[in-house]
C-alpha cells in the first residue's frame, strides 16, 4: 500500500482553512524563528509547537475524535535528544490511518549530511528535506505543490 | 630485561623427536608438544601459542593439512613445517595454502631451527603490533568522524539559527535599522558557515569510502544553482547538458566538485559587469563526463594559475577560504578525475573536468 503522503507528493490535495502546521524542534530559538517566518508567510492559520517527538505523537493520539485539530503539514527537525526525527517517523508510522490521512511531513534541519537527505527522501511519509534557515519561498513551493486551498 | 619466553607448540607423531626438541630448546622457550594434529588443536584452544612447528609426515592429518585447517581459527601463530625428506608437492602445497613461514628439513640443525623460531617470533610480534596500530588508527579515525559529526550538527545548528534571525530581520524591514550592524552580522555568519561547510567537505572527502550512485547531471546542476545563486539573482546561467547514458559516480564528491566550481564562478564576478554569465556545459557518455564551467568574471593572474589548487592559497583581492579549489582537486584525485584551467585576467575563467563513468 502506498502511504497517503507519497501519493500527495505527486499531486496536490484539497484542503480547507483553517490550515495548521506543526513544528517539531527541541530548540526553542528555532521554534520561535520558524513560527515567525510561517507567520509572515500567511500560509497557515495556526501553528502547533512541539518541543519533542513524544509531544507531537501525544498531540496526534489525543486528537483521535477531533481530527480537524490535526496539522496538514509537519516540519520535523532531525537532531533531537531521545527521539530524533527518524525515530519520530517510526512512531508516526504506527499511528492509526485515520490520524495521518490529511498530513504530510517535511523535514527541516541544518544537516549537511548526505546520508540524512537520502534517508529522508527514502521515507514514504517525507515529501522533502528542507534546509535551515527556512525560507518563505521554499515553504511556499511545498505548499503549492501539495495543497489546493478550497475556501 | 625479563621477558616471558616464546610459547612454541611442536607437533610430531615420533615421540623421540618431541623429546629431542624439548631437550635442545627448553631453556630458551616455553615448549608444548603434541603427538597429533588433534592433540595440537587442544593445546591451541587453551594457550596463546606464538610459534607452531609441525611435522609433515603424520598419520591421519599431515602438517600442511593441519596448518590449512587452522588458517581461519588461529591465524596468528607463525608456522614452521618440518619434513624428513624434500617433498616438492608438500612444499608447494604448504607455500600455497598453509601460510608457512619456514620449511625445515629433518634432521634439523639446532642453530638453524633456533634462528627460525626467533625470526618467527619477530614476525609474530610485528604482525600483532601492526594489528594494534591499525586498531589505534581506526579508533582515531572514528573519533575524527564523530568530531566532524559534531561540527556538522552542534556547531552549525546555532549558527544557522543566527542566519535565520537575520533573514527575519530582513523580512520585518529592520535590516537597515541599526546602521550596518545587521549587514556585518550577516556577512560574518555566512563566512563562518562557509568555513564549516568547507571543513566538512574536506574531511568527508578524506574518508576513502566512495558512495556509488546514479548521477543525473541536469538535476544536480539545477540543485546546485538553486543553492548558490539564491542570493545572487543577476547572474545568467547558460546550461548545456548532454547525457545519453547512465552515469555512475561518487555522488558526494561530484556534488562537491561542481558545487565549488559553480559557486566560485558566481562569486568571482566583476561587480561592474552588466551581463554576468556562467556557462555550464556537460557531455556525459558511457566512458566519461566532460564538464566545462566558464565565467566572464575577474579571471586569474597567470602566475597564480599553478597555485590555485594548493591548500590555503588565496589571492589578496578576493575573499576566499583557500580551501574550495583544493578540495575540488582532492576530490577529483579520489575519483580519478582530471581538471585543467585557463583564464584571462578581466575576461573570465574556464575550468574543464573529466570524470570517468563508473558504470
Amino acid at each position: 500500500m502506498v502511504p497517503p503522503s507519497k501519493l500527495t507528493s505527486q499531486m496536490a490535495f484539497k484542503v480547507d482553512r483553517p490550515l495548521r502546521v506543526m513544528l517539531i524542534d527541541d530548540n526553542i530559538i528555532d521554534l520561535k524563528i520558524n513560527s515567525k517566518i510561517i507567520g509572515i508567510s500567511k500560509l497557515f492559520d495556526d501553528i502547533i509547537l512541539c518541543q519533542s517527538g513524544e509531544e507531537a505523537i501525544n498531540y496526534f493520539k489525543s486528537r483521535y475524535d477531533e481530527t480537524d485539530q490535526l496539522p496538514q503539514l509537519i516540519l520535523l527537525d532531525i537532531q533531537m535528544p531521545e527521539m530524533d526525527g527518524f525515530e519520530f517517523l517510526e512512531c508516526y508510522k504506527e499511528l492509526p490511518e485515520k490520524l495521518k490521512t490529511n498530513t504530510i511531513i517535511a523535514m527541516l534541519s541544518s544537516t549537511l549530511d548526505f546520508g540524512d537527505t537520502k534517508k529522508a527522501e527514502a521515507n514514504p511519509y517525507v515529501i522533502k528535506l528542507l534546509k535551515k534557515p527556512l525560507f518563505i519561498t521554499h515553504l511556499q513551493s511545498i505548499f503549492n505543490e501539495n495543497f489546493i486551498v478550497g475556501k | 630485561m625479563t621477558r616471558t619466553p616464546v610459547k612454541v607448540l611442536y607437533i610430531d607423531d615420533e615421540e623421540n623427536n618431541l623429546i629431542a626438541f624439548k631437550a635442545s630448546f627448553r631453556r630458551q622457550y616455553e615448549i608444548y608438544t603434541a603427538k597429533s594434529a588433534a592433540e595440537g588443536l587442544k593445546v591451541l584452544e587453551n594457550l596463546p601459542v606464538e610459534v607452531i612447528i609441525a611435522d609433515q609426515k603424520m598419520p591421519e592429518t599431515t602438517g600442511v593439512e593441519f596448518f590449512k585447517s587452522i588458517t581461519h581459527s588461529y591465524p596468528d601463530p607463525i608456522r614452521i613445517l618440518l619434513t624428513g625428506y624434500t617433498d616438492i608437492a608438500a612444499l608447494a602445497d604448504a607455500i600455497n595454502h598453509g601460510d608457512i613461514y619456514r620449511y625445515i628439513t629433518k634432521p634439523w640443525n639446532d642453530l638453524e631451527l633456533h634462528n627460525s623460531i626467533k625470526n618467527a617470533y619477530d614476525a609474530y610480534r610485528s604482525k600483532i603490533d601492526l594489528r594494534n596500530k591499525v586498531k589505534e588508527l581506526e579508533k582515531t579515525n572514528d573519533e575524527l568522524n564523530r568530531f566532524i559529526y559534531s561540527i556538522s550538527h552542534e556547531l552549525r545548528a546555532p549558527l544557522v539559527s543566527v542566519i535565520g534571525i537575520v533573514n527575519l530581520v530582513k523580512m520585518e524591514g529592520l535590516y537597515h535599522s541599526s546602521g550596518e550592524y545587521w549587514e556585518l552580522i550577516e556577512s560574518c555568519s555566512s563566512k563562518l558557515d562557509y568555513y564549516i561547510q568547507k571543513t566538512l567537505q574536506y574531511y568527508k572527502n578524506n574518508k576513502t569510502v566512495t558512495d556509488k550512485a546514479e548521477i543525473n547531471f541536469k538535476k544536480l546542476v539545477d540543485e546546485i544553482i538553486e543553492v548558490y545563486a539564491y542570493n545572487n539573482r543577476d547572474t545568467q546561467f547558460k546550461i548545456d547538458i548532454k547525457q545519453d547514458d547512465v552515469f555512475i559516480g561518487d555522488a558526494f564528491r561530484i556534488e562537491v566538485i561542481l558545487g565549488n566550481l559553480i559557486s566560485n564562478a558566481i562569486k568571482y564576478q566583476k561587480s561592474d559587469e552588466r551581463e554576468k554569465i556562467v556557462e555550464i556545459a556537460i557531455s556525459a557518455n558511457k566512458f566519461s563526463a566532460e564538464i566545462a564551467i566558464t565565467d566572464n568574471g575577474l579571471g586569474i593572474l597567470n602566475e597564480h594559475l599553478e597555485k590555485i589548487f594548493t591548500q590555503f592559497f588565496k589571492s589578496k583581492n578576493n575573499q576566499g577560504s583557500g580551501l574550495g579549489l583544493f578540495i575540488v582537486k582532492e576530490a577529483l584525485n579520489k575519483i580519478n578525475g582530471k581538471i585543467s584551467v585557463s583564464s584571462n585576467l578581466d575576461y573570465g575563467t574556464t575550468f574543464k573536468i573529466n570524470i570517468p563513468n563508473g558504470i
